[in-house]
This record gives C-alpha cells, structure tokens and sequence, in this order.
C-alpha cells in the first residue's frame, strides 16, 4: 500500500507540471492557434540558468530564479516579436497546420542548441527553494520541492479559473477561443493577447522547472519530451478546456508512475506514449481533434 | 503533379505572401529525364569525390534524398501531416542491419526483406494512423519517434546507444573507398527511381486526386475521390521511401544507431524538405545532400547543429515557403518581367528611329 501510495504521491507530482504546460498550452493555443511545442524548453531555461547561476555565478538562490524567469520571459517576448508577428499578423509567413506546429518546433531546438552551446551537457538541478529531507507520513514520503510544486500548481490553476472568470483579459481570451475574428470586432486586441500570454506561460513554465529540478534534474535537451506530453495532455482537452487539460495531465503523471512501479521502470514512458497514441487515434473526435487547419 | 493541377499557372496569392502575376506552382522536368539527370548526377558526382569523407557525405544524402522525396509527395503535395518519417526511417535502417548481421541474409536480399516489411507495418499502422482527422494525426505520429528511440536505446536486441554495427555495404569492393563510391552510385540510381516513381505518381490520376484532396478534402470527396483509401496510400509510400532510405543510409555508414529515430532526426528531415522546397523533387534532393554536407563537413555548424537547423527552418517558414525552389522561381520571374520591360521600352525606341 505505502509503494502504491508512493507511487501516486511521485505521479501527482509530475502530473501536476504536465497539468500546469497542458493548461499553458491550451490557453495560448485559444488565443494563437498556434501549439506551444517549446514550453517545455521555457522550463529547461527557468532550470538550468537558476542552477547556473546559483552555482556558478554565486547569486542567492530567489535572485536566480527570478533572473532565469525574467530571461524566458525575454526569449518568448522576442519570439512574437521577430517570429510570430509577422507570420501571423502580417501573414508573411506559413499558416494552417504548418503554423500550428512548425514555428514553436522550430523555436524549441533553437533553445535547445542554445542550451546545449552554452550549459553543455550535464544535468543541473536548481538549489532548493525548500531544503532539507524527505518529509514522511503512514510510510509515505514526499520530497519538500515536491511539495511547493504540487502547492504551486493549485495556485497557479486557480489562478488561472479566476483568470479566465473574473477579468476582462480573461474573458477576451476565451472570446478569442471561441472566435478569433468575432473577438477582434468587439475590441479584443488578439496580438497583444498572445504576446501577454506566451510571455506569462513562459515565465510559469521557467518557475516550475527551477522548482522541480531538485527532484529530477534538467539536461539541455528535457525540453521537448515534457512540451510534447503537456501538448498530448492539452490535445486531450480538445486545446480549448484548460480545466481538462489539467485532469488529463495529472492522469498522465499519475499513469506513468503507476507503470514504472508495476510493470517496467525502463519501458513506462513507450507504453505511457504507445496508450496515448493508441486513444488519440481511437477516439479523436472524442477529443475534439477532428478540427482541420489546412 | 507537374500535368495536374500543381503546374497550372495560378494567379492566386501563395501562403507565403508571393503576390504574383504568373506563379508555377511546379516547374519540375518530365518524369524519366529528370530521375534520369538525378541518377546521373549523383553516379557521376560520386566518381568524382571517390571513397573521400566528401563522398560518405553524399552517398549519405543521397539516402536522406530517397526519404524526402517520399515527404514531397506526402507533406508537400498532399498535406499529410504525419510526423513518422524517422519512424520508418529507423525501422528501415535497423530492419536491415538486423537482418544482416544476426540472420547472415545478404545486401539485396535484406534491402528487399526491408520493403516488404515496412510496407506491412505501413499497411497496418496506416489504417489505424490515416484515419486520424485534423489534429489527431501530426499529435499521435510527433508520439511514435519518441515510442521507438525509446525502445531501441533500452533494448539490447537492438544494440541499446551503441546501436548495430557491421551493416553490409550496398556493393562490396576491394577496397574501402572502391566499397563507398559503389555504394553511393547504386544509392543514386536508388534514388533516380524513386524520383521516377514519384514524378510518375504526381502526374497520374492520382497525383490529381491528390491536389484536389491537399487543396479541399469536401471538394475531393464531392468529386468521387476515397480519401481514406489515398490516405492509406500516400501513408504507405511516404513510410516505404523512408525505410528504404534508411536502409541505403545504414550500408552507407556500416552502423545503425538510435539517433537516427530521434525528434531531432525528424526535425532534420523537415528541414531538408522546406529549406529545398517541399514541392519539388529535385529542390528536395538538394535541400537533403546540402543539410547532409552542412551538418558533416562543417564544424561550425554540426556543433550547433539544432541551432542552424532552428534558425534555418525559421527563415524558409517567414522568408520563402517555398525553399530554394520558391526563391530561385521568384529570382525567374523577376529576371523574366526585367527582360520583358526592356524589350518592351527597346521596341519603341527602334520603331521611332
């Protein structure tokens, strides 16, 4: 029971950061159309550049995570500027689902390179915000900085209800899922919105890498396995209900501790990405992925 | 496609912004004599380069040619969004190098054991994979490079990150360079076939179908074409050409390893296809041996490989998406309307003297 308890305890923990990148991705996708293939390169920036420069340049461990998050938040920002902006405001560029996919894939091996150019290929951990042991309950035992993300994903997820209920941005963000041109001819600036968001979820993503790299490291090339499977969990909610965005990467997370720890810890993620593939092509329409963009 | 509907000249505007009087959307040759120049081309470029590490680098290309000319005809025709050309492309390489170093089958007998296999697994996955609509089928293929890098680096069966080594070549000489430069010519004629059966393809009956699908699936079907059957098809010879290039690339390289099944081997083949010009065979080709040569021969650019091929995707996607076909059509019809204003502006001027 403790091993299952454990293992549930280990699979919220990073089904909450899946939850919190499939959310990220479908509240910028309502907005962009565009799939975010890069947030979890956004992650590896928040973690590896807290590490590094906690580490090496010796700054406190707050300054440095909020030096990595100010430098993602820079990264994303520039992105819409040079890249997306004029593929999709002016049209200079790709669009369909090339633009749905192509431009964030193409982003996400740049900072992959650039990571690899600049950090090398070792595995960095950020120091912990909340040091110290394993905290220990009825045989269960959950690491401190398992804790703060798991806290911090219930904030950030309420934050995000409250967001998208309560304020106007909020609201035109879901006009503009709902009708990207129907919100434009009621005022919603649909440019300006993507620009806030990507450079929002960027820095929410950097935040949880510097905070879960305690727990299982960071290399340059992390990215795009976690940005793929918040994607999957984001395509299980259609792109456009970040609530079940949210339930589907905790599942994820949760599914794949439960493999590792009862049916191979070496071979969990092929099966974890073999069941997902196998539903994604059994019930697509299910999960309101029949949508063309062509 | 070139007869069909893609080399009617359109006076649309193109996805890339291209306003335009005249816009070819294809200009590529006949079918047999451009396989035939392909072929040739690269026979006698591999005479010339010999067994030198430029020479690994093209017989090297050539085989990724082999796999874009497959995603010509299935991304940049057709529009199928699939993501499973590293896929199959490692299932070729390893198919192979499986078949020849543990069951001692020879070069022909394991390149065609390959085809057939692949075409299997194509059949099959196709007719769960093809059927996917919209987003459902770029989302599930992105999953299978990540399914079987996985697998082939824990699997000692499969030679774990060290891979398979040994892979026969194509053609064995008596010497080292003798060996690479057989083995890269009979990858050009691989290659100058393909192309053929590709041309061939593009302008039958079915290459229209296929335009009139990327164009408008409602329309295609209101006009009696089965797209679920054209899917299944151009899934399967999109999946065959890739295998088949793996399995070319892994006798030009004697050894087989699980890089060749990444994300990032998808990436790179993505790239060679835009940057060349995704609707173009011989545009594609050159796209594929110049990615090779860039990422081998440069220093500079293989130790940031994900950076240039990043950056370079960025462009093509914002500056050309057309490629280098785009931009060398463009540079045409630019140098074309020159020519036309000044015989233009001549003609006056002689009628008046």
């Amino acid at each position: 029971m403790s091993t299952f308890g454990n293992l549930i305890v280990a699979g919220i923990t990073s089904g909450a950061i899946y939850a919190i990148f499939a959310a990220c991705v479908t509240i910028w996708f309502r907005v962009s159309k565009v799939l975010n293939l890069a947030i979890g390169d956004f992650a590896m920036i928040g973690a590896i550049g807290a590490a590094k420069l906690a580490q090496s340049d010796g700054l406190p461990t707050a300054p440095a995570i909020l030096v990595a998050i100010a430098a993602a938040a820079l990264i994303a920002w520039l992105f819409d500027w040079v890249v997306l902006h004029p593929a999709l405001d002016w049209a200079r560029g790709h669009s369909g689902v090339v633009a749905v996919f192509f431009y964030t894939f193409a982003l996400s091996f740049v900072l992959e390179g650039l990571a690899k150019l600049a950090f090398g290929t070792d595995v960095y951990a950020a120091p912990a915000v909340w040091a110290g042991g394993a905290l220990s309950a009825g045989g269960l035992h959950v690491q401190r900085a398992a804790i703060l993300v798991i806290a911090l994903a219930v904030i950030c997820g309420l934050g995000l209800v409250i967001y998208l209920r309560y304020t106007v941005s909020g609201k035109a963000a879901t006009a503009s899922g709902q009708s990207v041109t129907g919100a434009r001819i009621v005022g919603v600036d649909g440019q300006r919105l993507r620009r806030r968001i990507l450079v929002a979820t960027a820095m929410l993503a950097a935040l949880f890498g510097a905070l879960e790299s305690p727990i299982t490291g960071y290399v340059y090339n992390t990215g795009p396995t976690i940005s793929l499977i918040g994607v999957v969990a984001a395509g299980f909610a259609a792109f456009r209900h970040p609530g079940r965005a949210v339930l589907f990467g905790l599942a994820m997370g949760i599914a794949e501790s439960l493999i590792g720890g009862y049916v191979s810890t070496e071979y969990n993620e092929v099966i974890l990405y073999g069941l997902l593939a196998v539903v994604i092509l059994m019930v697509p329409q299910r999960l309101g992925l029949q949508e063309q963009y062509g | 496609m070139s007869a069909g509907l893609a080399e009617q000249p359109t006076r649309e505007r193109s996805p890339g912004g291209m306003t335009g009087r005249l816009r070819w959307a294809a200009v590529d040759p006949l079918p047999g004599a451009g396989a035939l120049a392909i072929a040739v081309a690269g026979i006698v470029a591999m005479a010339a380069l010999g067994g030198s590490y430029n020479g690994l680098t093209l017989a090297t290309g050539l085989g990724y040619g082999i796999v874009v000319v497959g995603m010509v005809v299935q991304i940049g025709y057709s529009h199928q969004l699939a993501f499973s050309q590293s896929a199959f492309l490692g299932i070729g390489a390893y198919a192979s190098a499986l078949l020849e170093t543990k069951y001692g089958l020879s070069v022909a007998e394991a390149v065609l054991a390959t085809l057939a296999l692949s075409a299997v697994v194509a059949l099959l996955s196709g007719l769960f994979i093809t059927r996917a609509p919209g987003l459902a089928l770029p989302l599930a293929t992105l999953l299978l490079p990540l399914i079987l890098y996985q697998l082939a680096t824990f699997s000692q069966y499969l030679g774990s990150f060290a891979g398979i080594s040994g892979v026969l070549p194509l053609i064995q000489g008596g010497s080292y360079q003798s060996t690479l430069t057989d083995t890269g010519m009979v990858a050009a004629a691989i290659l100058g076939v393909v192309s053929f059966v590709a041309w061939r393809v593009l302008r039958s009956g079915v290459g229209l179908q296929l335009a009139a699908t990327a164009r408008d699936e409602s329309m295609a079907e209101g006009l009696g074409v089965s797209l679920r059957q054209r899917r299944l098809e151009l899934f399967v010879f999109g999946s065959i050409l890739a295998a088949l290039g793996g399995a070319v690339i892994a006798s030009v390289q004697a050894i087989v390893t699980p890089d060749i099944l990444s994300l990032s081997a998808e990436l790179t083949l993505l790239v060679m296809l835009f940057i060349g010009g995704r609707r173009s065979i011989p545009a594609a080709i050159v796209g594929a041996v110049g990615i090779e040569w860039l990422s081998t021969r440069q220093p500079s650019v293989s130790s940031n490989l994900l950076i240039v091929e990043g950056a370079l995707l960025l462009v093509v996607l914002l500056i050309e998406p057309e490629g280098l076909a785009g931009l060398l059509r463009r540079v045409a019809l630019q140098t074309e309307r020159l020519l036309r204003s000044v015989s233009r502006t001549r003609k006056p001027a002689e009628e008046t003297t």
